[in-house]
C-alpha cells in the first residue's frame, strides 16, 4: 500500500538531509576556510607528539567511524521520545537546527582547539582558560554527570529486559559472544574476519533464540521486577569495569557493533522508503508548550533529545582522543561534523520511529515505543508480519547493547576518576572494588524511583551544559586568536541558558515534592514507602542544586575568560600560530 | 617501533593515493569496530612498556630493582624505546585525557 510523502515520515527526512548537506559543505565549509583557516602543512599533534600510542596520525575515514561510534549511542535514539511529548514538529525543528547550528560547531571546533593546542584534553584546556579551581570544578561536575548518565542507563536496561520478555536471554547471548570473540581475538590470535562472521551470525543466533523461547515474562519478579533487574546489570557491568579492557569492555564493543550498524541502517531506510511500506505519521504535529510530568517547551525540548543534536560527551571524545590522532588539518570537518550531522541523521530517524507510533504510546510515556516504530518501519521490507516478532526483540537488543557497551565504559570512567579525585584519608575511595561498587550502587539508588523521564532531563541538563562550557571554551580560544568568534558564542549562550533554565525546571520541581508542595515523584512500588520516597525526591532535589551550582560557576568563569579574550586582555598566543 | 596500520594520508601521499569508494568504506569499518580497541590494546602495552622500562633502568632513577648485571643484560632490547619512553611519561595527563582508554 503507497500512501503520499507527505503523511509519512520520509520527506522530513530528506528534509534533514538537505540542511545538514548544506551545514556540511556551506556553513561548515566557510567556518573551516575563514575562521580556523585550516591547511594540510599545518603540522598537527598526531605527528608532533607521535607515540604510536595516544598520537599517531589515522586517515579520516578511520577517524570518522571511530568519532562515529563513539558519541553515537542512546541519546539521539531516545531523547525524541520526551521531544515528541509536544509533538513531532518541534522535535524535528530542534534537531534540525541543532544540528546546524549547535552540534557540528561543538563537535568540529573542539576537534581543532585539541589540534591547535599541542593535543590538550578539556581539563587542560579548562585550565589555562581558568585555571586549577575550574579544572577541579570541572572534575566534580563531571562526577555527578557519570551518576546521573548510570542511573539512567541502568534504569532503561532494567525497564527493557523487563518489558520484551528474551530480551535477557539475547543479551546474556551477546555477551557469551563477546567473551569467546575475546578469548579468540587476544589469546588464540584468530583470524580477524573468521571471528566478524563467528560474532555475527552468534549475534543473529542469540536474538532468534531470545524470540524464540521469550521468557522470562513481564514483571517475572513481581512488583520489584525493575529493581532486580538493576542489581543483574549492576552485576554484570561490576565484572566488565573491574576486568581488563581485552576481556570484557573491548569485545564487547566490537561485538556489538555489528548489530549497532545493522539497526541504524534499518532505521534510516525504513524511514526514507515509509511511503513503499504505507506507514503513517501518526502523532500530532504539536502538542502544546507545556506537557505534565514533562515540563514546559521552554528549556525542556532543548536538553531531552541530548547527542541527536548537541551533546557535551561529544567533547570528551573530541578532546580526548581524535583532537590527538588528526592527520591534517582539513581532515576535522569531515570527522567532526560529518560524524555530528550523521548522528543528526540518526536521531531523525529514530524520531521518524515515534512519528509513527500509536499517540497513547507516547502519552502514557512508554519508552519502549520505539521498538514499535523500528519494527513498524523496518519490517514492511524486511518480510511484513512474520519478520516482526524477531526485529522486536532485536530492536531492544539494539537499545540494550547500546547501553551495555556504554554503562561499562562510564562505569570504568567512574572508577578511574574516582582514583583521581579522592587522595589522603579518603583514598579507599578510589579503590577499584569500592570505586565500581560505589559508582553502580547510587545509581541503582537513584533509579529506585522509577521516574525515567526525570532522570533524563537531569542526564540532558548536565549534558548539553557540558557542550554549552565546550563551546564557550571554543569562543574563547578563537577570540584568542583574533577571529570571529559569534560562530560559537551565540551557541554557547543558548545552550547555557537553555541548560541551566532546565536544571533549575527540575530541582524546583524536585524542591516542591520535597516541600510537599507537590506530589512525591515516584512509581511503584517505592511508592508503598513514603520515606524512602520522599528521601530520594530530597536527594534529587540536592543533586540538582549541586549541578546547577557547577554548572553556574563554570559557565561564569569561562565566560568572564572569553570576554577577557575578546577585549584583548588575553595574550594572544598559542593557538593563533 | 611503531607497528600499526595507520592509515594515514600523509604516508600515502608518498607512495600512490590509492583512494577509492573500497578504502574508504574498510576504513570507516574499522574505525567503528576496531580503532577503539586497538588504540586501548597500545595503552595497555604502554603500561606494561613503562613498568619493564622502570625495572630494567631503575637504576638511573634510583630505584635498583634487578641487579645491575641483568640490566646490562636487557639494555639493548630497551635502548630504542628508551625516546619514546621518556615522551609518554614525561607528557603531563589530566583524566580527561583517561577517556580514551
Amino acid at each position: 500500500m503507497q500512501v503520499g510523502y507527505l503523511e509519512t515520515p520520509s520527506l522530513w527526512i530528506i528534509g534533514a538531509l538537505i540542511a545538514y548537506a548544506v551545514a556540511y559543505y556551506f556553513y561548515a565549509k566557510w567556518v573551516d576556510e575563514h575562521i580556523w583557516e585550516v591547511s594540510e602543512s599545518r603540522t598537527t599533534p598526531a605527528h608532533m607528539y607521535l607515540d604510536g600510542v595516544e598520537y599517531f596520525p589515522v586517515s579520516r575515514y578511520v577517524l570518522y567511524g571511530f568519532q562515529f561510534k563513539s558519541i553515537a549511542a542512546l541519546g539521539p535514539i531516545l531523547g525524541p521520545f520526551i521531544a515528541v511529548a509536544y509533538g513531532w514538529i518541534p522535535a524535528l525543528l530542534w534537531i534540525i537546527i541543532g544540528n546546524f547550528f549547535i552540534g557540528w560547531v561543538q563537535d568540529y571546533s573542539t576537534i581543532m582547539l585539541t589540534a591547535r593546542n599541542e593535543g590538550r584534553s578539556m581539563g587542560p584546556l579548562v585550565y589555562n582558560a581558568i585555571g586549577e579551581r575550574g579544572r577541579k570544578i570541572l572534575l566534580g561536575y563531571l562526577l555527578f554527570y557519570l551518576l546521573i548518565i548510570s542511573a539512567v542507563f541502568i534504569y532503561l536496561v532494567s525497564l527493557f529486559w523487563n518489558v520484551f520478555p528474551g530480551s535477557f536471554i539475547a543479551t546474556i547471548g551477546i555477551i557469551i559472544t563477546g567473551l569467546i570473540a575475546g578469548e579468540l581475538l587476544y589469546k588464540y590470535k584468530t583470524n580477524i574476519f573468521g571471528v566478524t562472521a563467528f560474532a555475527i551470525i552468534l549475534t543473529l543466533i542469540s536474538v532468534g533464540i531470545g524470540t524464540a523461547v521469550a521468557w522470562p515474562p513481564k514483571n517475572v519478579f513481581g512488583p520489584w521486577s525493575l529493581q532486580v533487574w538493576s542489581v543483574i546489570f549492576a552485576i554484570i557491568l561490576f565484572i566488565g569495569a573491574i576486568a581488563p579492557l581485552p576481556k570484557f569492555i573491548t569485545p564487547m564493543n566490537f561485538v556489538a557493533v555489528f548489530p549497532a550498524i545493522g539497526g541504524v541502517i534499518l532505521i534510516i531506510l525504513g524511514a526514507l522508503f515509509s511511503p513503499l511500506g504505507g506507514i503513517k505519521v501518526l502523532q500530532p504535529g504539536f502538542k502544546g508548550w507545556y506537557i505534565e510530568n514533562v515540563g514546559p517547551l521552554f528549556p525542556i525540548l532543548f536538553i531531552s533529545i541530548a547527542c541527536g543534536a548537541i551533546s557535551g560527551w561529544h567533547s570528551l571524545v573530541s578532546t580526548s582522543t581524535t583532537g590527538k590522532q588528526l592527520d591534517v588539518e582539513t581532515d576535522a570537518r569531515p570527522v567532526g561534523a560529518g560524524a555530528m550531522l550523521t548522528e543528526g541523521l540518526l536521531a531523525t530517524s529514530a524520531l521518524a520511529a515515534y512519528m509513527v507510533v500509536s499517540p497513547s504510546l507516547i502519552a502514557k510515556g512508554k519508552i519502549a515505543a520505539f521498538v514499535n516504530g523500528a519494527t513498524l518501519l523496518s519490517s514492511f521490507y524486511l518480510g511484513g508480519k512474520a519478520s516482526m516478532a524477531y526485529l522486536s526483540t532485536f530492536f531492544a537488543i539494539f537499545l540494550v547493547i547500546y547501553a551495555i557497551t556504554v554503562q561499562a565504559l562510564v562505569t570504568r570512567y567512574w572508577r578511574v576518576f574516582s582514583t583521581e579525585l579522592f587522595k589522603g584519608p579518603w583514598s579507599w575511595l578510589g579503590d577499584k572494588y569500592i570505586a565500581t561498587f560505589v559508582g553502580l550502587l547510587l545509581p541503582i539508588i537513584f533509579a529506585l524511583t522509577g521516574s525515567w523521564i526525570n532522570l533524563w532531563i537531569y542526564f540532558g541538563g548536565s549534558n548539553q551544559l557540558l557542550a554549552g562550557m565546550a563551546l564557550i571554551l571554543v569562543a574563547f580560544y578563537v577570540a584568542k586568536m583574533r577571529k570571529p568568534s559569534w560562530y560559537a558564542a551565540w551557541p554557547a549562550g543558548f545552550m547555557t541558558i537553555v541548560t541551566l533554565a532546565a536544571l533549575l525546571w527540575e530541582t524546583y520541581s524536585f524542591g516542591l515534592s520535597t516541600f510537599g508542595l507537590a506530589p512525591i515523584k515516584a512509581k511503584p512500588p517505592l511508592t508503598q514507602y513514603p520515606a524512602a520516597a520522599w528521601s530520594l525526591n530530597a536527594l534529587f532535589f540536592i543533586i540538582g542544586i549541586i549541578l546547577f551550582v557547577l554548572g553556574l560557576y563554570m559557565s561564569y568563569a569561562l565566560w568572564s575568560a572569553y570576554m577577557k579574550a575578546r577585549k584583548g586582555e588575553i595574550e594572544a598566543k598559542e593557538i593563533s600560530t | 617501533m611503531i607497528n600499526i596500520p595507520l592509515f594515514s594520508r600523509k604516508d600515502k601521499r608518498k607512495t600512490k593515493d590509492k583512494g577509492g569508494i573500497s578504502e574508504a568504506a574498510k576504513g570507516v569499518l574499522y574505525g567503528f569496530a576496531v580503532h577503539g580497541a586497538a588504540t586501548a590494546a597500545l595503552k595497555t602495552r604502554m603500561h606494561m612498556e613503562h613498568l619493564f622500562m622502570l625495572m630494567t633502568l631503575g637504576d638511573m632513577l634510583g630505584f635498583p630493582i634487578i641487579p645491575p648485571y641483568y640490566s646490562l643484560k636487557i639494555l639493548p632490547y630497551v635502548v630504542p624505546n628508551i625516546k619514546s619512553w621518556k615522551q609518554r611519561l614525561f607528557r603531563e595527563r589530566d583524566f580527561t585525557d583517561m577517556l580514551s582508554g
